[in-house]
């Protein structure tokens, strides 16, 4: 985040200015110290408070730490099956909001300016920045950008079309099972395959132009992945369709596809033995060297031979 | 021939001999310590002549005559005496910059053409997946899977044969990987076509066709051939192909300027291949070291470096992401950065033994190719063979890829849906990994390539990832689809990269065998196409495979990463087929970008080419061989010792006057069996000593009849002919044939002085075969004269006298000379 910097620069002038968190020592002294401090300032006359926030950093500092208390919560308990984006995208926001205020200086006055500075850049841990990153983070992996109405409450059209759909298969697979009897063997599910082939094969088609769509409209880039939500609403029944119902395509046409490679890997046998019978083997001409018998040296060497 | 009769008197007395040669085989010369050393001349094979013509099916051991030198030693002729004194110290900074800037040039467009290469290929590659995607996707549900196969097998057949057409019937030298014929070039062979602008341009499209149609080939291996190819036309300041002369760059028009260049080409096209700039100075440096200095060196750099940057820079603008520059080769290996990708002592040893897997399995791959193609010259030397053979090959892929991602059940769920989200990929936090993961979100296969194709603007490296569902569940990919139905480059890429289990030990076994057979049989069909790929991805496989037992081994020890494994399996396995050391453990290295990886991708390396050396020589050597090419290795072979410079030299030598009659000189060009146009110009003096010189090559050129200085007695010169009438016609020098000269002129005398290099190099005739190597080799010679102790002309040693020794498995052997 923006202040991550500055930040730096400002931690020992803040551990000078005697704040109760400078955090350049050991947790234990620091806390020592701090006391010590506080006792110090209050022995010398100084206003006693001082190292305390601004009641109004506070009240910044207590909504934050239920906003983000709530986010977290919902969070965990949308994380199977996972709803984030629906469920929690208004108090992500607000967290924002509240964030925002900290940030921003929201008074006028060069107090709540203080408020960013004590709260979010004072000490080394920075906890407030810290959990903010972890929700920023967490909701931009779970790309809800992508399946909420911008700006506003609420999943957009295409993300709530999906989930109708989505819901309607789901029915749809209930419906289907529970018309058969529950003692039949777990692989016999060809009612649910025959009935819901429709809307799930629907649900698949919508996906995939989601994603298309997403890929296309989505020039910057940084994301080719849908939201959690769509994802794994559409893994949750992939799975349920392809595993657990057993209604993927099967093996279907074995026979043909061996016959067709057969006969096309015994062209090039065909071609060789054809081609080693009737081809003429290309011959190539000896040359004969020119060497030195058959010169006048050789009388040379004929002298040297004999 | 007028010593014929001589001839058959001498080996008459030899009739052991006679017996030996009628089997048309070489035998193995005898060894220094044999008893032949006494013996003299007894030791020399001679050839017989034969009332018949003697035919032999094509073998190893022959030398083509095809082959010429270049003539990489300047003829320090008159006419070059003079231009070199007329240019004075400013015009040769001129010619310095000049070379800067013809490297500069060099750089760009060898970078520029591997970008074309680079973005047809992945364009027309993915328009190909995507048709039989759907394809297969419609006849999964609907059932009729064997027309996607026939689909598929047609479609890959007929882009190959159009690649195979091309390259049979309009160049044939550019087909292959080119390294073999660079490396001729370098090593000093001419290589008709080999620099051509025309088997540039039938190169690019070969290799993009035979990309594009599904072969088990890479792109790599044939940027090298069009680096020199841009270099060689370049460095002349025109192309006779186009019949463009633009009069720039005249001063380059010769043998000596034209390897420096050809050598920086080779050096940019290395380093655009792979983004390895200093692995192309070392290759270069490797294959063409014995014609070196360190201003070169310097050049070469540059012109590698220029070469990976423009290639860098243009693919960034072209993935959208304009000067990012993060994709310096064709091929990209990945980052190896991750923690989990580290070494410790104990894996050496390891290494090591992977080492020897892979000289074993380079060794296999050679002996096997080496059958292949011996069978190819001898069977299937016709084009329309040859394309036919090209067409089944891709037939023949397609099948096989198909059989295996039908018969395969390896599921994997795709990376990135949420409940399967494996979390060693967290773990490894390899930037790659992420986009990788990214990018294969849960979803149906077509939409998947829609983004592929959709969106320019992800990294190369992400479009790796072709999901491939059939008949896995929805949500899943079949993981021998993304080995096979996948681009060479691609599948490696995935095999370093994906994460641990990502692909199961039987699908990576199957793969292995199946691919080492295809890359086997498709390497030497009439395409253009590289080996480095397709022997990278098969040591990737088994790489991996390996590293997948040891961790099950182990019990899932954290050090053991499959990625790690895949790397050194491809280093060992492309090592164990090409056998090239410094360079390749420098592109490598540079290709993964990690120097850590350096030392045990050496070990590696050096293993395999030890081990494999054991077996068979390598893959270019064996092609080099195949080919009848008369190179000329570093060294001569270890026992030619006893051997003499009169033993070795063709004798006798024709050989020219000062002073020459026309018709003689017509003659002596004309007949065939004195193809090697280099011949003595001899001169009586008083004391009977000759002075020799050689005339070379350019003799060819010579005989227009402007050049007759004593025309019909009138002594008239008519125009003094410059080196430049030279140079325009370099390096295709009028055959003597296209020459017409008239009776009356045959009659003239021509004056050889000018054209005839005064200082020639010779050799006593009692030199030995290993000092002779040395001389040719370093110098670069194309004739050398042997003279005796009165310098009388006694032989002539050329290339093909000392290439056709060589050390073979029972010593030495001696190569024949044939006419292919």
């Amino acid at each position: 985040m923006a202040p991550l910097c500055s930040q730096l620069l400002l931690l020992p002038a803040l551990a000078l200015a005697f704040s109760p968190a400078a955090g350049l020592e050991a947790p234990g002294e620091a806390e020592e110290l701090a006391a010590e401090m506080v006792a110090e300032l209050r022995a010398a006359g100084l206003p006693g408070d001082l190292p305390e926030l601004e009641p109004e950093c506070r009240r910044l500092l207590t909504a934050f730490a239920e906003g983000s208390a709530t986010l977290s919560g919902c969070l965990a308990r949308r994380a199977r099956p996972v709803r984030l984006c629906q469920a929690c995208g208004g108090l992500y926001r607000s967290l924002l909001t509240q964030y925002g205020d900290i940030a921003r200086a929201v008074g006028n006055s060069s107090e709540s300016h203080n408020c960013a500075k004590s709260i979010l850049t004072s000490d080394r841990l920075q906890v407030v920045v810290t959990l903010s990153a972890f929700f920023n983070d967490t909701w931009e992996a779970a790309n809800c950008a992508n399946c909420i109405k911008n700006n506003s409450e609420g999943l957009s059209n295409s993300t709530q079309e999906f989930m109708d759909l989505f819901n309607k298969s789901l029915t749809c697979f209930e419906h289907n099972l529970q018309g058969q009897a529950t003692d039949l063997s777990p692989n016999n599910y060809t009612e649910v395959c025959k009935n819901c082939n429709g809307t799930y094969k629907n649900l698949n088609d919508l996906y995939n132009k989601l994603q298309r769509l997403n890929r296309h409209g989505d020039e910057s880039g940084h994301s080719a992945h849908l939201c959690i939500d769509v994802e794994d609403a559409m893994n949750i029944t992939r799975k349920l369709w392809s595993r657990t119902f057993n209604c993927s395509v099967p093996c279907s046409d074995t026979v043909p596809v061996i016959a067709v490679s057969s006969f096309i890997l015994f062209l090039p046998i065909v071609f060789y033995l054809s081609s080693f019978l009737h081809s003429k083997q290309k011959k190539r001409i000896l040359i004969l060297p020119k060497r030195i018998q058959s010169n006048a040296s050789l009388v040379n060497i004929q002298e040297k031979y004999s | 021939m007028a010593n014929v009769a001589k001839k058959v008197s001498w080996s008459g007395r030899d009739p052991r001999d006679d017996e030996d040669e009628r089997a048309g085989e070489t035998t193995p010369l005898l060894n220094g310590t044999g008893p032949g050393a006494a013996g003299g001349a007894r030791q020399v094979r001679r050839e017989l002549p034969r009332p018949y013509p003697n035919e032999i099916p094509h073998n190893e051991k022959l030398l083509s005559l095809k082959y010429e030198s270049l003539d990489y030693d300047n003829s320090e002729n008159q006419l070059f005496l003079e231009e070199e004194r007329r240019i004075n110290h400013a015009a040769f900074r001129t010619v310095e910059i000049k070379r800067w800037v013809i490297c500069a040039m060099i750089g760009i467009l060898t970078g520029l053409v591997a970008c074309f290469i680079d973005i047809v290929v992945e364009n027309l590659a993915g328009l190909k997946y995507r048709v039989v995607k759907d394809n297969i996707d419609k006849f999964t549900e609907k059932g009729g899977l064997s027309f996607s196969l026939l689909l598929w097998a047609t479609l890959n057949a007929s882009v190959v044969m159009v690649g195979s057409v091309i390259v049979a019937f309009i160049e044939p030298v550019a087909a292959g990987s080119g390294i073999p014929q660079i490396k001729c070039y370098l090593n000093g062979v001419k290589i008709p076509h080999v620099v051509r602008l025309k088997t540039l341009v039938i190169k690019v499209c070969g290799v993009i066709l035979s990309v594009v149609g599904g072969l088990a080939v890479g792109k790599e291996g044939p940027m090298i051939h069009s680096g020199a190819v841009i270099a060689a036309g370049i460095s002349q300041g025109r192309s006779t192909s186009l019949k463009r002369d633009f009069k720039i760059f005249e001063y380059f028009r010769r043998d000596t300027e034209k390897r420096d260049f050809v050598s920086a080409g080779a050096a940019a096209g290395v380093s655009a291949a792979f983004g390895a700039p200093v692995g192309g100075v070392l290759f270069s440096l490797e294959e063409g070291a014995s014609f070196w200095n360190q201003f070169l060196t310097w050049r070469i750099f540059f012109a590698s470096m220029i070469s990976t940057f423009t290639l860098n820079s243009v693919l960034s603008v072209y993935h959208g992401n304009a000067w990012d520059l993060s994709s310096p080769g064709l091929i990209n290996f990945g980052r190896f950065d991750s923690e989990k990708m580290g070494y410790t002592i104990q894996e050496i040893p390891i290494f090591i033994f992977m080492g020897v897997v892979g000289g074993i399995l380079g060794a296999l791959f050679n002996a096997l190719n080496y059958w292949l193609t011996m069978f190819r010259i001898r069977y299937i030397h016709r084009p329309c063979l040859q394309v036919i053979e090209a067409m089944l090959v891709a037939a023949v892929t397609a099948a096989v890829g198909f059989v295996m991602i039908y018969c395969s059940r390896d599921c994997q769920p795709i990376q990135g849906s949420s409940v399967a989200y494996p979390l060693q990929v967290g773990d490894q936090g390899s930037e790659t990994l992420l986009e990788f993961v990214a990018l294969g979100l849960a979803g149906s296969p077509a939409a998947t390539l829609a983004l592929l194709w959709g969106s320019p603007q992800l990294p190369l490296l992400t479009l790796s990832f072709l999901p491939f569902q059939l008949f896995c569940a929805d949500g899943e990919y079949n993981s021998m689809a993304t080995a096979f139905f996948n681009t060479p480059e691609k599948s490696v890429v995935n095999l370093f990269h994906d994460p641990p289990g990502s692909y199961n030990p039987m699908t990576l076994g199957m793969f292995t065998l199946m691919y080492f057979f295809l890359a086997c049989w498709t390497y030497g069909l009439t395409v253009s196409a590289g080996v480095f790929i397709p022997s990278l991805l098969i040591g990737a496989a088994w790489g991996r495979l390996f590293g997948i037992s040891l961790s099950y081994l182990t019990k899932g020890s954290i050090w053991a990463d499959p990625g790690k494994y895949a790397l050194m399996g491809a280093a060992a396995q492309l090592g164990g087929i090409v056998r090239m050391t410094l360079s390749l453990t420098v592109i490598m290295m540079e290709a993964t970008g990690n120097v850590t990886y350096g030392f045990p991708i050496m070990l590696v390396l050096m293993t395999a080419k030890i081990v494999g050396d054991y077996f068979v020589e390598g893959l270019y050597d064996m092609h080099i061989q195949l080919q009848s090419v008369p190179f000329l290795h570093w060294e001569a072979p270890v026992t030619s010792h006893s051997l003499t410079a009169r033993e070795v030299m063709s004798t006798p030598v024709t050989c020219l006057r000062r002073i020459e009659r026309v018709g003689t000189v017509v003659d002596i060009l004309s007949d065939t069996s004195s193809n090697h146009n280099g011949f003595p110009v001899v001169e009586s003096n008083p004391n009977t000593t000759q002075v020799v010189s050689v005339v070379g090559r350019s003799l060819r050129g010579l005989v227009p009849p402007q050049v007759f200085v004593e025309r019909a007695n009138l002594s008239l010169v008519q125009r003094r002919l410059k080196l430049k009438d030279f140079r325009d016609a370099y390096p295709r020098f009028p055959p003597i044939q296209s020459i017409h000269v008239s009776q009356d002129e045959r009659e003239c005398m021509i004056d050889l002085s000018e054209f005839m290099n005064p200082s020639p190099y010779t050799v006593p005739q009692e030199a030995s075969l290993p000092r002779v190597f040395k001389l040719f080799r370093a110098l670069g010679l194309r004739h050398l004269v042997v003279v005796n102790n009165h310098n009388e002309v006694v032989g002539m040693v050329t290339r093909k006298d000392l290439a056709r020794y060589r050390l073979g498995k029972e010593g030495l052997e001696e190569l024949s000379l044939a006419q292919t």
